[in-house]
């Protein structure tokens, strides 16, 4: 068995820690790598995945039964799509309770998905608790920390029991003055064209591409992690 | 021979969701390898048959006729556990009919293992029927069982009132069945299969199904849940006490 695809759940029980931008990364990382990519996004209003990838990204709600089917049951069905989740804060706690309930890690894992939770680390205490709760109720799914050094440069490893071998997944600083070329639509990062047609320097379209660079590096090594998880469950459940 | 079993599944009161506890019964048995066979009194449309119709035979419980096919078999039929799912109403009558035939007094001698699951209604109404099946009931494994599947209203019972009752019944014990999501129960109705198969999403004749996902989670998550009811009140060492209790729930 090996995975055809993955489903990567963005997630922090924290508002504002850079979650829809973690989840523009990975899904254009996907598409640079030539894989077809679905993204979610389950926060609440404001839609700012969808101006940056309006052909990918489907809008979710898991607050009743019909959401939870649209979104569920389309996340495990039996395409070759990577799947990026982008899980909005006040959707944390019923997101993974619906999860747990319904058991869609071992469901996804059954149909040859593999799961992988990106949890980025902030200090405070509802994020640790969310942290090890995460980890102790998802143990068959690939739970990543993410130390976005844009929040600031403690890493509060104290805090996050690491599994052995698992580093986190780091994102670098962006240079001053950079961010808002990458946080006004449109801009794909996928897409070199666009740097030219929205007007950005050629110094800065090179120092975005060499941040990126250092960002793509760390998802290959998530990806090399999530096939690592399958090796094992190949292994644990002897398929 | 093993010692045959009869689970009587009742309430004086229609819709307490009694079939859908008796379908659960047989999921359970199934699941842990016990052949069971099963009776629905709803003559002549029964909901159990439709679910279970493999296992299931239609009877009028009241009739002798009846009577002798369900309880002349119990040594002689491949199946170990009965399971009878009594029309509403029916419970008090049937208990006294079990009465007449000698069949409690065979339960009490323990040729029989006889245990019933009495489903309690929302309101205060059906704690009245406890105490008059307890009169018959004796020593019987009794289980009172308060049914939340179909309601999320909370049960208007005086917890004074509600315990007088219960303490009349020796050893009674009391199981809850938790509430399924709407929109899970009512598509394993329209699937018109057994629990167990809906979670495999498998169909009626046992083909490859195609029910929602969600659901199926729901569905099994809830069922892990009521099996995990009859594994505390040791249901399975009850029924089938010299058998493997162990066994891995296929809902679990």
């Amino acid at each position: 068995m090996s995975f055809r695809s993955s489903i990567t759940i963005i997630a922090s029980p924290r508002p504002r820690v850079g979650k829809t931008l973690l989840a523009r990364l990975l899904a254009d990382f996907h598409r640079h790598e030539g894989r077809a990519v679905a993204t979610f996004d389950l926060n609440a209003g404001d839609k700012t995945l969808e101006h940056f990838l309006p052909e990918q990204t489907t809008t979710a709600s898991i607050r009743d039964i019909n959401g939870q089917i649209a979104l569920f049951d389309r996340l495990v069905a039996d395409e070759n799509t990577t799947k990026v989740v982008d899980l909005g804060h006040e959707s944390f706690e019923s997101f993974f309770a619906v999860t747990h309930q319904i058991g869609f890690v071992e469901e996804a894992l059954s149909r040859s998905i593999g799961v992988a939770i990106l949890f980025t680390m902030t200090p405070d205490k509802t994020s640790v608790e969310a942290y090890r709760s995460l980890r102790a109720r998802f143990s068959h799914a690939t739970l990543a920390p993410v130390h976005n050094e844009m929040l600031g440069p403690a890493q509060h490893r104290d805090k996050y029991p690491l599994a052995s071998g698992s580093p986190v997944v780091r994102i670098p600083v962006l240079a001053p003055g950079l961010r808002r070329y990458i946080e006004t639509p449109p801009f794909s990062f996928a897409d070199a064209q666009l740097a030219e047609t929205a007007g950005i320097p050629v110094s800065a379209h090179v120092e975005i591409q060499r941040w990126l660079r250092r960002i793509y590096l760390e998802f290959r090594e998530l990806d090399l992690r999530i096939l690592l998880a399958d090796l094992r469950s190949s292994i644990r459940f002897g398929s | 021979m093993a010692k045959p079993a009869v689970i009587l599944v009742g309430a004086d009161k229609g819709g307490v969701g009694k079939t859908t506890v008796a379908r659960t019964l047989i999921d359970y048995f199934g699941a842990h390898q016990t052949p069971t066979r099963a009776f629905d009194t709803e003559s002549p449309r029964g909901t159990l048959k439709r679910f279970h119709p493999d296992l299931t035979e239609v009877v009028d419980v009241t009739a002798v006729a009846d009577q002798m096919k369900i309880f002349d078999t119990l040594g002689s039929a491949d199946a170990k556990v009965t399971v009878i799912d009594v029309r509403a109403g029916l419970l008090s009558s049937t208990l006294q009919a079990l009465t007449d035939i000698g069949f409690l007094e065979s339960a009490k001698k323990g040729q029989i293992t006889f245990a019933v699951f009495h489903i309690l209604g929302p309101s205060i109404a059906s704690l009245e029927e406890i105490a008059e099946t307890a009169r018959v009931m004796g020593d019987a494994n009794y289980f009172l069982v308060k049914n939340f599947i179909n309601n999320t209203t909370f049960f208007e019972w005086d917890p004074a009132t509600y315990n007088s009752y219960f303490k009349r019944i020796k050893g009674a014990e009391e199981i809850t069945i938790p509430k399924l999501n709407e929109m899970a129960y009512e598509q394993v109705e329209v699937a018109s299969v057994p629990f167990v198969s809906f979670v495999g999403n498998k169909g009626v004749k046992n083909e490859a199904a195609n029910y929602s996902f969600v659901l199926r989670g729901y569905v099994r998550h809830w069922l892990g849940n009521v099996w995990g009811e009859y594994d505390r009140v040791k249901l399975i060492d009850l029924v089938a006490p010299k058998m493997e209790s162990n066994v891995r729930q296929a809902a679990g």
